[in-house]
């Protein structure tokens, strides 16, 4: 079956999806396939970028053939172990295009975050396969817009809202306990399948290795000279939500043993003394690459992102226990160490920051807020004040995914390398 | 030897040249969309005048991304530059250009150390208050008369609502003169609370295009309650930067 019977079979927009995809391959020879440079065990994942829309999604849908169902989820609390045990998929579908914004905006606020409008034009465009192929959106009450966008969503497909606590107090801990035992519940009924000890001590066991790897790769850029581009491992990163979690462990093992080669040889992607950066904020799902771009190519290196798409994701691994009961506390009490905006208060990310910013030597950091997102935004004012205290060079970009505003964002980020560099 | 700083800005293009750190030439020219030839034009009559001296090239703003030649800084570390020669113990420089506002910071040896830009939208910016004073053409006296009117309160920052505003604030009869003190007193407000988000500075430099504004100036010294000073020339204060840095 080629692709595009695929993706007829899966009720696309076929036209549509030409015309969003058009664009793609130029942007990735550019940004990544053309870049000097580059570890060779990059190849993997040019490979899956390159077909991001072909060989992942047939898996999906031969893997559907065979009973399993397909979760989508969009924030990195949701417990993939949950929906691993049972055999099935978890992919994390957050959206970070702007081909599909417009649509979105048929059905919701234009001054709305641009990752919840992407991810609903993709659904009503039909323009995405891993949208086509999922059973079920797997959504959670952070932020008030994801909240209600998933009331607007569920008419397109169903969708189940988890509600996950805004403080961390004890009762909170028991509050996403409770919901974290009913999901089990409600994947077993959807799956048909038991979660039971042994594959859910597996599935603990193949998340936390994924973890463990992204975490190994994101350890090797505190060298100076930085290994590897941000922008590599931002796309790696981006891919962990979708890929076979085993594979891709394998793979980025694989990297890694390459790059640990290239410490040792002192190579670098990048002179010693280019300014190493930190980035953090939202997230920068697929394909949301340009801030990454702009300040790779203004001569910085990205060592580090303290995002949902970087440290936030991986940095805390779940806890193996003797049995299921356990276990099963134990993955709803990991994502709860996990410092985002939506939670109050939220001082552990300021924390976060500054940790990350001695650990990987960077020069300055840059905060990301994309538009209209509340949390981040008003997180930024304590943000800056702690690095104008810490006299950290600290700048604030406020983004989205369109491309027009790519030579004022230039201007700042040269103006915050010019810092570093007098 | 010479040293030039052309500042290739959105709406008008400058050029700055200087012997030793003497003023030899200052000359602003508008952008007309494509600040690029603008600034080449500039050069090539500089030279025809100044036949057989070499120069040394600095380029900014933000045209300076395709300007063929020259080194290239950002117009935030040249005005940085370009005001220290002229208050080198004030810290803070409000910068209204024609298509964006910065609040720079800079140390005891002119080096910036923390900037903000306003983002994407032109409030509060010299593009704002041009538009909205060409659409109210306002002869010499009504300008005079506005610098004593008592302002009415205009809301609006975006372009396309201010102008709206303003139709109907004149519509319901009040007077030209309070409507523009208005839009100066609104646009003071914002943007000191632009500066205000950085720091809560004690003095201000005022430079850019923006600071030519008497009106401006006077509103922002009274929401502030501080003294701003103002460069001599507060529109090329880039182009002397990026000559100093050259
Ligand atoms: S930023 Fe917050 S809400 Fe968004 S994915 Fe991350 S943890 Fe979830
Ligand atoms: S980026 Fe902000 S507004 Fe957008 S989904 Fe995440 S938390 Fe919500």
């Amino acid at each position: 079956m080629d692709n595009r019977e695929l993706w007829e079979l899966l009720g696309m927009d076929l036209e549509k999806h030409d015309e969003f995809l058009a664009p793609i391959p130029a942007l990735a020879t550019e940004l990544f396939f053309n870049r000097p440079n580059r570890p060779a065990a990059m190849s993997y994942f040019d490979m899956v970028l390159a077909d991001v829309h072909g060989i992942r999604v047939k898996e999906l849908y031969e893997k559907k053939q065979k009973g399993a169902k397909i979760f989508a989820s969009f924030c990195v609390y949701v417990p993939e172990e949950i929906i691993v045990a049972t055999g099935s998929v978890n992919i994390g579908l957050c959206a970070g295009a702007q081909f599909p914004i417009s649509t979105g905006e048929r059905v919701l606020p234009r001054n709305l975050c641009p990752l919840i409008k992407s991810t609903m034009g993709f659904k009503l465009d039909r323009i995405c396969p891993y949208f086509q192929v999922a059973d079920w959106v797997i959504g959670e009450t952070t932020c008030d817009g994801k909240k209600k966008a998933w009331e607007v969503l569920n008419q397109y497909i169903p969708t189940y809202v988890l509600e996950l606590p805004h403080k961390k107090e004890a009762r909170d801990y028991r509050l996403w306990e409770e919901v974290v035992l009913e999901f089990a519940d409600f994947v077993e009924k959807e799956t048909g399948v038991e979660i039971t000890e042994e594959n859910l001590q597996k599935s603990i066991e193949v998340i936390n290795n994924k973890r463990k790897a992204l975490k190994r790769l994101a350890d090797l850029r505190k060298n100076k000279p930085s290994p590897i581009h941000g922008l590599d491992v931002l796309l790696i990163n981006q891919l962990a939500f979708f890929d076979d979690p085993e594979r891709f462990t394998g793979q980025v093992n694989q990297l890694c043993d390459e790059l640990d080669e290239r410490v040792n040889k002192k190579i670098g992607v990048a002179p010693a003394d280019a300014p190493r950066i930190l980035l953090t904020g939202t997230p920068q799902p697929l394909p949301a690459w340009k801030i990454h771009a702009l300040i790779e190519k203004a001569g910085a290196v990205v060592v580090g992102e303290e995002t949902c798409t970087g440290e936030r994701y991986f940095r805390n691994l779940t806890e193996p226990a003797e049995n299921k009961e356990d276990m099963l506390k134990n993955i709803a009490k990991r994502p709860l160490q996990i410092n985002c905006a939506c939670f109050t208060p939220n001082s552990g990310r300021i924390e976060d920051i500054v940790k990350m910013t001695e650990n990987l030597q960077a020069d300055a950091v840059i905060e990301t807020n994309l538009q209209f997102c509340n949390p981040y935004a008003i997180e930024s004012f304590s943000v800056s004040k702690e690095m104008e205290k810490r006299e950290i060079p600290y700048l604030r970009l406020e983004t989205d995914f369109s491309d027009e505003d790519q030579g004022q964002l230039l201007t700042r980020v040269e103006a915050l390398l010019e810092i570093i560099r007098s | 030897m010479m040293k030039i700083g052309l500042d290739l800005g959105s709406v008008n293009t400058k050029l700055v040249a200087l012997d030793g750190i003497k003023i030899r030439e200052q000359k602003v020219v508008s952008s007309r969309y494509d600040s690029v030839s603008a600034g080449q034009e500039l050069l090539k009559e500089w030279a025809k005048t100044n036949q057989d001296i070499s120069y040394d090239l600095v380029v900014t703003g933000y045209g300076r991304v395709s300007f063929p030649e020259g080194k290239l800084i950002t117009e935030i570390t040249c005005q940085a530059k370009g005001c220290h020669g002229y208050f080198p113990t004030h810290e803070y420089i409000l910068d209204v250009g024609g298509q964006d506002a910065k609040v720079i910071k800079k140390n005891p040896a002119g080096k910036v150390i923390n900037f903000i830009m306003n983002d994407k939208c032109a409030a509060g910016t010299g593009r704002f208050l041009d538009f909205i004073l060409k659409g109210l053409s306002l002869t010499e006296e009504e300008l005079f008369e506005a610098a004593v009117a008592k302002p009415v309160n205009v809301n609006s920052m975006c372009t396309v609502f201010a102008e709206s505003e303003v139709i109907t604030l004149l519509a319901k009869g009040a007077k030209k003169s309070e409507v523009v003190a208005g839009v100066f007193q609104s646009t003071a407000i914002r943007l000191a609370r632009f500066v205000e988000s950085m720091a809560q500075p004690e003095t201000l430099i005022f430079a850019g295009g923006g600071a030519h504004y008497n009106l401006l100036v006077k509103y922002l010294e009274q929401e502030l309650k501080i003294p701003i000073v103002i460069p001599p020339d507060p529109e090329i204060t880039v182009a002397l930067g990026a000559a100093l840095l050259a």
